[in-house]
């Protein structure tokens, strides 16, 4: 019979050349159903704490989940590993047709450990594997890489996940670019590959991948397909993806400007849907399966940046490396992106980092490149240290290669004071001191400061969240929204779900498909249960490897400076809001005031094992 | 998926019997469906004779007929005949009875149901070279 999961994990050692295929177990399917859960499952009982994540013992993982590949609308597919940016745990995810193709291949996921003795790629169709001589490919970046592999393969529908330049030097947030325009873009999992010395993974599968009950499948997807059609969300989606979301941050007084040190950016409409609508868009862009499409694609047919074909200058970069870096044209902007994507850098991180080496130089304490002046505006600049971040050109290419956290550090001169990230991870393009619950998910989110692990800003602008009054400036009620949405956004990533698609899709109707699919019973109750099982997981992993409370904080610029501008102008998030809402937050979650959870809430999530 | 689906019991566009032909860093995605050729190369070069247009234009395959050559298959223009992984033997897009599953699928009109508009170049106006292999013929033969 053809079944949902196909039980199956493909593993590959390349210090051994070594290819075999394990069952998943059991155990791991039932507790933490796929993609996340299980990825921080084996990360947590088979990595040894410590583990230098550019060492030949990490662990590389592609992931699906039991609805991935399916008919269910807006699934992804995840990159699970240890982070070189955080040192915790990452799971990264990505949509497009890559994770599907894993299925269809005949795996549940890829895991990837050691390290070729030169460069490699590895190649899977079906059943057969082939790690294949990668050195005329090395050197070139994500895009012209792709395109050599499927010309030597003869095949332009193979399924490929790859690195540019930026993952072979190692640069501490480099991506895993997984055709096109979709990355596994957060946390530096393409610094992993880089260290493997793995160019790339091209897979093709002719497998069908089926569902346990047909009837039951297709009427919960049809419900998924219509609460998608119900939601203005998705609307949104639609007509604008992302990129409307620039002006709402700009009257909301979030959208960063200058290395997050104001709120708002007088010119965000040019960025915004408005801008990019006239500059670049041509169509809408879809992943497989997926009827939102957010994506929009166009080209850039006029001025200096004539010729490049860009995807949608989605919300985070238009934010980070357009607004944070007061640059306004959004042609420019998208050429900047298009760097990063070619170079297979996460634009978000390079955004932060470029905002954070202009502040640098304009306050005195790091010399501007020769021959470029290094001030925020100036797009050549932006590009200047681009190429040499991901060529780890220059003194200055190499230091910020190693992301904003360190790069500070050894600056010394209080640049920590400006140096704007969690845990190592660059903030996004979501300023937080007018919302403290979002200050809050960037201080406790297991990957680092991130936003897309509960994006609690959106109920406390509402006003509201389960008939609670919500005030964005008061510490009310944050923990109990943070940690609900993380339990939420943890859950149905095992599926794995995206996130655009579960602005309308119920958790009900993704229990109801998860269930026709697998052939068991599981509730919306079991989904949200998942979510806080693998959340507690995840933070063992992370205080094995090293984690305490002290590293559940903010940037300094959020603590200590005033907003000075926006609706929220003056607020800041203090010490006492944090701690506040820290020592509430570990409570709900059933952890210590040092937050590790305590052994009643392991016994309690069945996590005793681990 | 959902045309994978009915002939498999399983999802995989690639087994799909129509495809998306994706260009230039999917600045272009087209759907490529079976044209139902007036002049069908795969009806002309089957051995078998097991392929056949019947009376509403839509080009079939008789799978009791199919030896599973592939001759077809290499001679459709754009890749629209398929070789099943299991029985071996080539399939097509034969319109799903009228009821085309993908156009019901398809959530965004992309995928329509036309009826061609009969004009004088029709076919029934020119001399076919494929009209020996029209039904009835392939049933007297």
């Amino acid at each position: 019979m053809i079944e949902a999961y196909t039980h199956t994990l493909l593993m590959i050692d390349l210090s051994r050349t070594a290819v075999e295929t394990i069952p998943v177990p059991a155990p791991y399917v039932r507790e933490f159903i796929g993609g996340k859960g299980v990825g921080a499952k084996l990360l947590h009982d088979r990595l040894p704490p410590g583990t230098d994540p550019l060492s030949p013992e990490n662990m590389l993982m592609f992931m699906t989940g039991p609805l991935t590949a399916t008919m269910a609308p807006a699934m992804r597919g995840c990159v699970v590993t240890k982070s070189p940016l955080t040192h915790t745990f990452l799971d990264s995810y990505f949509g497009g047709s890559f994770s599907p193709e894993i299925k269809y291949a005949g795996y549940d996921g890829i895991i990837i450990t050691g390290r070729a003795e030169r460069p490699v790629y590895i190649w899977i169709d079906d059943h057969r594997v082939e790690i294949r001589d990668a050195g005329h490919i090395w050197g070139k970046d994500a895009l012209d890489s792709n395109e050599a592999i499927k010309r030597e393969l003869s095949d332009d529908t193979i399924k490929i996940a790859g690195i540019g330049q930026a993952g072979e030097n190692l640069v501490s947030f480099a991506l895993i670019c997984c055709e096109y325009n979709r990355q596994a873009g957060r946390g530096g999992a393409g610094a992993v590959m880089g260290s493997k010395n793995l160019k790339a993974v091209a897979v093709r599968g002719s497998n069908p991948v089926g569902v346990s009950d047909p009837q039951r499948f297709t009427a919960a997807c049809k419900k998924a397909f219509k609460e998608l059609e119900a939601s203005p969300d998705v609307e949104a989606l639609r007509d604008a993806g992302t990129a409307s979301a620039v002006e709402f941050a700009n009257e909301t007084g979030l959208l960063p400007h200058k290395n997050y040190r104001n709120g708002t950016f007088d010119k965000a409409s040019k960025l915004a849907d408005k801008g990019q609508r006239k500059h670049l868009w041509m169509g809408s862009n879809a992943c497989m399966g997926c009827p939102i499409r957010c994506s929009k694609i166009g080209a850039v047919r006029t001025g200096k940046f004539k010729g490049i074909v860009t995807d949608i200058v989605e919300y985070e970069s238009a934010g980070l490396m357009g607004s944070n870096l007061d640059i306004s044209d959004v042609r420019a902007v998208a050429h900047l992106v298009k760097l990063c994507d070619r170079f297979g850098m996460d634009s978000m991180s390079t955004g932060t980092v470029i905002g954070f080496a202009m502040e640098a130089c304009e306050r005195g304490i790091l010399p501007s490149p020769k021959d470029v002046d290094l001030k925020f505006g100036n797009v050549a600049a932006a590009e200047h240290l681009i190429r040499a971040i991901a060529q780890r050109k220059e003194g200055l290419g190499a230091l910020l290669a190693k992301g904003v956290r360190r790069a500070a550090e050894e600056i010394g001169n209080a640049a920590e004071d400006f140096a704007m990230h969690t845990k190592g991870l660059e903030s996004p393009a979501w300023g937080p001191r007018g919302v403290s619950g979002m200050g809050l998910a960037y201080m406790t989110t297991d990957r680092g400061g991130c936003h897309q692990r509960g994006f609690p800003l959106a109920y406390e602008l509402g006003g509201e969240w389960e008939d609670k009054k919500l005030d964005p400036l008061s510490t009310e009620h944050k923990a109990q929204l943070v940690a609900s949405l993380q339990n939420h956004s943890a859950g149905t990533d095992t599926l794995v779900k995206c996130d655009f698609g579960s602005f309308g899709i119920s958790t009900e109707t993704y229990a109801e498909m998860l269930s026709a699919a697998v052939g068991r019973e599981i509730t919306a109750r079991d989904i949200l249960e998942t979510g806080e099982r693998i959340w507690s997981l995840t933070r063992m992993f992370n205080i094995a490897q090293g984690l305490d409370t002290s590293q559940d904080t903010l940037p300094k610029r959020f603590i200590k400076e005033p907003l000075p501008d926006g609706p929220a102008k003056g607020h800041r998030i203090t010490k006492d809001d944090m701690a506040t809402m820290l020592q509430e937050y570990y409570q709900v979650r059933g952890w210590d005031t040092k937050g590790i959870p305590t052994e009643e809430t392991l016994a309690r999530l069945n996590l005793t094992q681990s | 998926m959902a045309c994978s689906f009915d002939l498999f019991g399983g999802y995989n566009p690639r087994l799909a019997r129509l495809s998306i032909l994706n260009k230039n860093e999917k600045l272009y995605h087209l759907p490529v469906v079976c044209n139902q050729c007036e002049q069908a190369y795969c009806l002309t070069v089957c051995p078998a004779k097991a392929i056949f247009r019947k009376e509403d234009g839509i080009v079939h395959i008789d799978q009791d007929r199919c030896i599973g050559c592939g001759l077809c298959a290499r001679y459709c223009p754009i890749d629209m005949i398929l070789m099943d992984p299991e029985n071996k033997k080539a399939y097509k897009c034969e319109m799903c009875q009228g009821q085309p599953l993908c156009v019901e699928a398809c959530p965004t009109g992309a995928l329509e149901l036309v009826t061609p508009v009969k004009t004088s170049s029709s076919p029934e106006n020119r001399s076919n070279p494929e009209a020996k292999f029209a039904p009835d013929d392939r049933e007297t033969n």
